[in-house]
């Protein structure tokens, strides 16, 4: 994978709010380690006139690569396939599939980087789409959600994919030898549920996969399950409900305790350090964004509105990613179940 | 295998559905493929039978049906060419 001991990222330098500079300083800062190899895409002219701002210390390891076209906010997702192959994050994905970079990160479209890996990276055998993975943070520090919001409307085998994924993730990155599985419903009955959520407890209970069966949302954070699986639709909503927790408490907090200024002040220090517990992480605590799993190579994506060092971090953490084989080991955990038949 | 068999190959190796469930009367929601499944299936047929299909055909499609008669016609006027 990595040439020289330098782990490749291809970085859409095209996407993203503060794209390209932002983003073109979060790569210079990203290439100051010593193991990371960054190269640019995007319309060469402009890329080049940015990088020059900079001063390259540790030789030359940021590139650029051009590419004459780019996603613009308005523009539809699919439009990386039809209308514009050669746009930036469609060129990053291309070195990943020849094998010119070892992973690709974007802060643009999600959904273009999501179509850009589909189509031209390719999925693992058994999966369909790529998902979203991320822990719960420290109210639940040993369980992770799938899907945080890649698949709207799933199939059925979409949840086997997610258990699997979550699994990878919980053993990976939380050090869990045998991840609990469960899915997210209504009900702890087989029978609660909606149609696609029925069907997924019977593909899941016969997978030979560490399955506990359902789980309601009052169970989501006291660790019964260490891989919580559900659509993304469903883990998009929790997922942002999840984070706004600690912002809506304060602001109640402090308007009760408005008489009492001291008390109010301490109120405020108090959720300050103690309320990014309900932020969602992925992959590491310095995380800025999340990987695509099932991809046939490391993708990450980060929110468009990152700057520079949300998108260096965003950079270290898909070099990690590459450096831990996320990929490899869910290949290998994808490969047991297509051999048997399940997936 | 003929053009219909190809195509009913492509559309559900990419939606993951059964191929026997595929008639021609089957709509593309019938067979719960998104607008990316469609816009795949699209791209692998164009690349199978070297033929280009423009979106505002393409959009044109009410079923499996169409789709075909559309890509037997363009491969039918491509073999005259």
């Amino acid at each position: 994978m990595a040439r020289n001991g330098k782990i490749r990222v291809a970085v859409d330098a095209m996407g993203g709010d503060y794209a390209p500079e932002e983003v073109v300083k979060g790569a210079v800062f990203a290439a100051e380690k010593e193991d990371v190899q960054i190269f640019l895409v995007g319309p060469a002219a402009i890329l080049e006139k940015e990088l020059a701002k900079y001063r390259i210390t540790n030789g030359s390891t940021v590139h650029v690569v051009g590419a004459s076209e780019f996603i613009k906010e308005n523009e539809s997702p699919v439009d990386v396939i039809r209308r514009k192959p050669d746009c930036s994050v469609a060129v990053a994905a291309k070195m990943v599939k020849s094998g010119e970079a070892d992973a690709l990160f974007s802060a643009g479209s999600s959904g273009a980087a999501a179509i850009s890996a589909i189509q031209y990276i390719g999925m693992l055998n058994g999966v369909y789409r790529p998902a979203l993975v991320g822990s719960l943070g420290s109210f639940a520090s040993n369980t992770v959600m799938v899907d945080l919001g890649a698949n709207v409307d799933c199939k059925p085998h979409q949840f086997l994919v997610f258990a699997i994924a979550g699994s990878v993730y919980a053993k990976k990155f939380l050090n869990i030898a045998d991840p609990k599985i469960a899915l997210l419903s209504t009900g702890s009955e087989e029978t609660k549920g909606n149609e696609a959520v029925r069907e997924a407890y019977s593909v899941l209970k016969n997978s030979g996969l560490n399955f506990i069966g359902n789980i309601e949302g009052g169970d989501i954070l006291n660790g019964k399950a260490n891989v919580i699986v559900c659509d993304g639709f469903v883990g998009n909503v929790l997922l942002k409900f999840y984070e706004s927790i600690g912002g809506h408490a304060q602001v109640w907090t402090e308007r009760k305790l408005k008489k009492y200024p001291p008390l109010r002040a301490l109120a405020r220090l108090l959720f300050k350090r103690l309320f990014p517990a309900t932020r969602i992480r992925k992959e590491t605590e310095r995380q800025g964004g999340g990987i695509l799993w099932g991809v046939n190579g490391v993708v990450k994506i980060a929110h468009g509105a990152s700057r520079a060092p949300q998108i260096a971090n965003a950079i270290e953490s898909a070099k990690e990613a590459v450096k831990a084989g996320v990929v490899e080991s869910m290949k290998m955990e994808l490969e047991k179940f297509n051999r048997g038949g399940k997936s | 295998m003929n053009i219909e068999g190809q195509i009913r190959d492509i559309l559900a190796r990419i939606t993951r559905v059964d191929k026997d469930i595929i008639t021609r009367e089957s709509t593309f929601k019938e067979i719960k493929a998104d607008s990316l499944d469609v816009v795949q299936a699209l791209v692998a047929v164009e690349e199978t039978f070297g033929i280009e299909i423009p979106d505002e055909e393409a959009q044109k499609f009410q079923n499996f049906g169409d789709f075909v008669c559309y890509v037997e016609n363009r491969v039918a006027q491509k073999e005259k060419v």
